[in-house]
């Protein structure tokens, strides 16, 4: 177990600034999800009908592979601290592999609901699916982007500050993580 | 470097900000935004009510809108102390900032169209009102980029003593992700996507003038370290 | 660093599914028999508790310094309760 000593004196994960965005990007998408629970409550039987059509299977596929990739990046964080730069590249690596596999579920998904004929205008239920889900995979694609950063920053020698690198990076994917559970919930589970 | 005339332009970014806001808001009355859904007719009678206080308001805002090109100037110069010389970050935040400052003035421009004759024809009158709302709220890109180069520029700089603090650099990467669903608006006429609503209107306008004040604030201590410095 | 199955983190991950499992039966209908707001707001919270769960052990929240605890803590608290209470007015 990694928490044996409660009286540890506190520890930043990352840099300081790195926090300004994540907690800026949580304050919106909270916005995004009190605005779109208001619309719900105005209209429930058209989104409980819409989100009837939505596949659950999809949903909460990638939940498992969100819920994995965030674990992959928790023991890259583990591996690096233990300074195993090899043992954290490839769990980066499943990580990243746990994400595309979400990018291409989404991209599924997404041409199931096309085809069907859901479209961003259809209603008010498949905008905030697709407009919320969208601006998730944005964010899953920056942080493929940032995974592959860290990747590169391993190679160097290890230090404080490549530490600090990778642990920001890691908060940033656990973010998008923590916005994904909140969204599988909103979109796929409610009644 | 002439710290007073850069002073100068980084003032100037308050100034556009209470500029704009007195046009947008008592004058133009374009705050809260026209709805997307009235009709050719409920919009026409908007332009009719009050030509001259419309008129006025979107002078104001045409007319302080030129300052931004003068701000935009001030961050350039802090940027080319971030990356020692004038670097690519630097110059594609010139392009892009020179480029959003068009976006602000000729939406006035097409808005006052429609109020130069309020009698015309209703139908005109909406489609030169939609033409003004969409040009000054979907071009997210000159923004997008405005932000993410100065964003990568204070997280690049690599001198002893930096510009600006590195939470500077995740704001503005944040600003940049923010402006995004504007883009959006084209697919909606109601809700929160939609021209009027709180995530193309409301919030990207409170940021888009509060990021202007806490670059300022951010500015000027760089000015007067690099007068200090020189 | 000790036996990937002897990390705290991998227990959590284990936790993470069980309760997306959990939460995904909620959503089918089982749960409170005829009663699908209880089984909302287990939905509900549940999601948030999975969020807590991340922020306090992946992210390693649990040994940060007192105020960015406190705000992602009232994150996931402010947000479930706003959630739930505008559910329940309305249902």
């Amino acid at each position: 177990m990694s928490d044996h000593a409660e009286h540890r004196p506190p520890h930043l994960p990352g840099e300081t600034g790195v926090w300004v965005f994540i907690l800026g990007d949580m304050l919106m998408f909270a916005a995004f999800f009190i605005v779109f629970m208001s619309y719900r409550s105005e209209d429930v039987a058209l989104y409980v009908n819409s989100q009837h059509t939505l596949n659950q299977h999809f949903g909460a596929l990638n939940t498992f592979f969100m819920l994995t990739s965030s674990w992959c990046v928790a023991l890259a964080v583990e591996a690096g601290r233990a300074g195993w730069q090899a043992r954290a590249q490839t769990w980066l690596l499943g990580a990243m592999a746990c994400a595309l596999c979400f990018v291409g579920v989404k991209f599924f998904e997404y041409s199931e609901k096309i085809a069907a004929g859901f479209t961003l205008t259809t209603n008010d239920f498949f905008m905030y699916y697709f407009m919320l889900t969208g601006l998730h995979l944005m964010h899953v694609l920056l942080g493929l982007g940032v995974l592959c950063y860290l990747w590169f920053s391993l190679r160097a020698t290890p230090s404080a500050a490549s530490m600090r690198t990778l642990e920001s990076g890691a908060s940033f994917w656990h973010m998008v993580d923590i916005l994904w559970i909140v969204l599988f919930a909103l979109l796929y589970l409610l009644r | 470097m002439n710290t007073r005339n850069e002073l100068l332009c980084i003032w100037s970014a308050v100034l556009f900000v209470v500029l704009f806001t007195i046009g947008l808001w008592p004058l133009a009355h374009f705050l809260p935004a026209h709805s997307p859904t009235a009709s050719a007719e409920d919009i026409a009678a908007l332009y009719q009510a009050r030509p001259w206080q419309m008129r006025l308001g979107l002078f104001v805002m045409m007319g302080c809108s030129g300052l931004v090109c003068a701000f935009v100037a001030a961050i350039t110069v802090a940027m080319k102390r971030m990356e020692n010389g004038l670097g690519v970050l630097t110059l594609t935040q010139l392009s892009a900032g020179t480029c959003g400052a068009v976006f602000l003035i000729v939406p006035c421009l097409v808005w006052t169209a429609a109020a130069y004759r309020p009698e015309r024809s209703p139908e005109l009158t909406l489609l030169l009102n939609d033409l003004g709302w969409i040009m000054l709220f979907m071009p997210f890109t000159t923004f997008v980029i405005q932000n993410i180069a100065i964003g990568l520029a204070v997280l690049g700089d690599r001198n002893a003593s930096p510009e600006m603090p590195r939470w500077v650099g995740f704001m503005n990467l944040w600003v940049a992700v923010l402006f995004i669903p504007g883009g959006f608006l084209t697919f909606f006429k109601t809700g929160p996507f939609a021209w009027n609503g709180v995530f193309v209107y409301w919030i990207p306008l409170v940021v888009f003038l509060g990021w202007y004040l806490v670059m300022v604030v951010l500015l000027r201590q760089g000015a007067l370290r690099a007068a200090r410095a020189a | 660093m000790p036996s990937v199955f002897k990390l705290r983190v991998t227990w959590l991950w284990l936790m993470l599914i069980v309760a997306t499992i959990v939460s995904w039966e909620f959503g089918h209908g089982l749960g409170f028999g005829d009663n699908y707001r209880l089984s909302t707001s287990a939905v509900v919270i549940i999601a948030f508790i999975k969020a807590r769960m991340v922020i306090l052990d992946f992210m390693e929240i649990r040994h940060a310094p007192r105020a960015l605890r406190f705000m992602l803590e009232g994150w996931t608290v402010a947000v479930a309760a706003t959630l739930l209470i505008i559910y329940w007015q309305s249902a």
